[in-house]
């Protein structure tokens, strides 16, 4: 009996979940903000879910699917317990930032040397812009101004 | 893998990695000129377009031209998603991921997975959407949005791994079974794949041997694809026998997990009982 699911299309389904899974992974690791995270980890669910449904096929069972199945029982879990842990952290910090969180440590413990080489490390330029706008009380009316939004400054 | 094919991976996934870099948030927030982003699209698309040799296309036109529109939509939205600097345009492009991924299930063969994960995924992304409306900064205004935590390191590491199982995917092709040892057998099974159904004739199993019985009992009929005739099941049906016959326990321990899953969502997020004048504050309430 010969199957129209070939080993070529396997091929196909297996490359295009691994380069699915590298980007989410790229995402995980590099983005600050902690929704994106949420989302790129969704991302790595999602290439190996397909390369499962490409094998279940190509062995001819529905195994695969099953297998499928459960991921998407177990990110519906994963989502629901992200954003609870997302709207506590939003809650203490008041930021979606995840590296206000990487020095969490009780105290007495000495910091790691990466801590100590980030403590040393030259303090960063503020970026020209809002954001390094000194923060004054407000008082009267605002006048008008004209506001450049922080997208239309990039050349 | 031949030499040419090693390099040519080595150079998609060099490009892929410079463009994504260049895609990425600046590690301290800088901001990047659109002439960088420009040269960062150019390099990605350029690896994306080398890595589109390494498919072979599907054989009936149609279905090719489909394979490669929800691929390429895929790995595109995929990309995006991970470099916007704003959360509601990465939620938009996951959303373009979660459909191109629907359309490669319905591809394979898969329309049940395909529905379900349109509607599961559709929600998930509306409940996203209401927290970034609700948490996150507008416009891409914060810092950390603008910044990135050692992206050189994170691409460097991803890329490597992609490099890898490139060079582990490429060599797969159909090969026949040869007349020759053990040992040249195991080697051309690992490179060709044989398919479940196909390992006892392609080691030459006698019909007494326990590894037939083993096979007999790990490809169950409740599980195939096709029933007993040759013709192939309804996808549905299919897949709701080899749920509730061959993978019960799976299902209950699904639902388990939900249940469980609820309840730490309830109790992580439950709302504090407030502090009132004359107790005991926070932690020394508990404790008493």
């Amino acid at each position: 009996m010969i199957d129209v699911f070939t080993l070529d299309l396997l091929r196909n389904y297996l490359l295009a979940g691994a380069a699915l899974f590298i980007l989410g992974m790229l995402g995980f690791l590099s983005r600050r903000n902690l929704i994106v995270m949420f989302l790129s980890a969704e991302m790595m669910l999602q290439g190996t879910a397909l390369t499962l449904v490409a094998f279940g096929r190509y062995h001819g069972n529905l195994t695969g699917q099953v297998f499928t199945i459960v991921i998407l029982t177990v990110a519906a879990c994963e989502a629901s317990i992200a954003l609870a842990l997302i709207v506590i952290l939003y809650n203490q910090r008041s930021s979606l930032d995840v590296t206000l969180w990487q020095d969490i440590r009780e105290e007495g413990v000495p910091a790691t040397p990466q801590m100590q080489e980030e403590a040393e490390a030259e303090p960063i330029e503020p970026v020209p812009g809002p954001e390094s706008y000194p923060i004054l009380t407000p008082a009267g009316i605002e006048p008008a101004h004209p506001v450049q939004p922080w997208l239309e400054r990039r050349k | 893998m031949s030499t040419g094919q090693v390099i040519l991976a080595t150079l998609v996934v060099l490009l892929g990695a410079g463009g994504s870099y260049l895609l990425l948030p600046h590690r301290h927030g800088a901001t990047r000129s659109r002439n960088v982003h420009a040269a960062g699209a150019v390099l990605v698309s350029l690896g994306l377009l080398g890595f589109l040799t390494f498919w072979s296309p599907p054989s009936p036109f149609l279905a090719g031209l489909f394979f490669y529109l929800f691929s390429i939509g895929a790995l595109v939205g995929g990309l995006l998603t991970v470099t916007s600097r704003n959360p509601i345009y990465s939620a938009l492009w996951f959303a373009s991921v979660v459909l191109s991924t629907a359309g490669l299930f319905l591809l394979a063969g898969a329309q049940f997975l395909a529905a379900g994960t349109v509607i599961v995924y559709a929600g998930a992304i509306i409940v996203t959407f209401l927290f970034v409306i609700m948490l996150a900064q507008m416009e891409g205004k914060a810092l950390y949005d603008r910044a990135a935590r050692a992206p050189a390191s994170a691409t460097f590491t991803c890329f490597l791994l992609f490099w890898c199982l490139l060079y582990i995917l490429g060599p797969l092709h159909p090969q026949q079974a040869p007349e020759t040892s053990e040992g040249h057998a195991q080697q051309f099974a690992e490179k060709s794949l044989v398919r479940g159904r196909n390992l006892a004739d392609f080691y030459r199993l006698p019909e007494n041997h326990p590894g037939r019985a083993v096979l007999a009992h790990s490809q169950r009929p409740t599980s195939a694809l096709r029933d007993a005739s040759g013709a192939e099941k309804p996808d549905v049906a299919g897949l709701g026998e080899a749920l509730y016959s061959d993978h019960l326990v799976t299902v209950e321990l699904a639902g388990t997990l939900l249940f469980v899953a609820l309840i730490a969502a309830v109790a992580i997020t439950g709302p504090k009982r407030p502090v009132r004048p004359g107790e005991p504050a926070g932690d020394a309430a508990l404790k008493t």
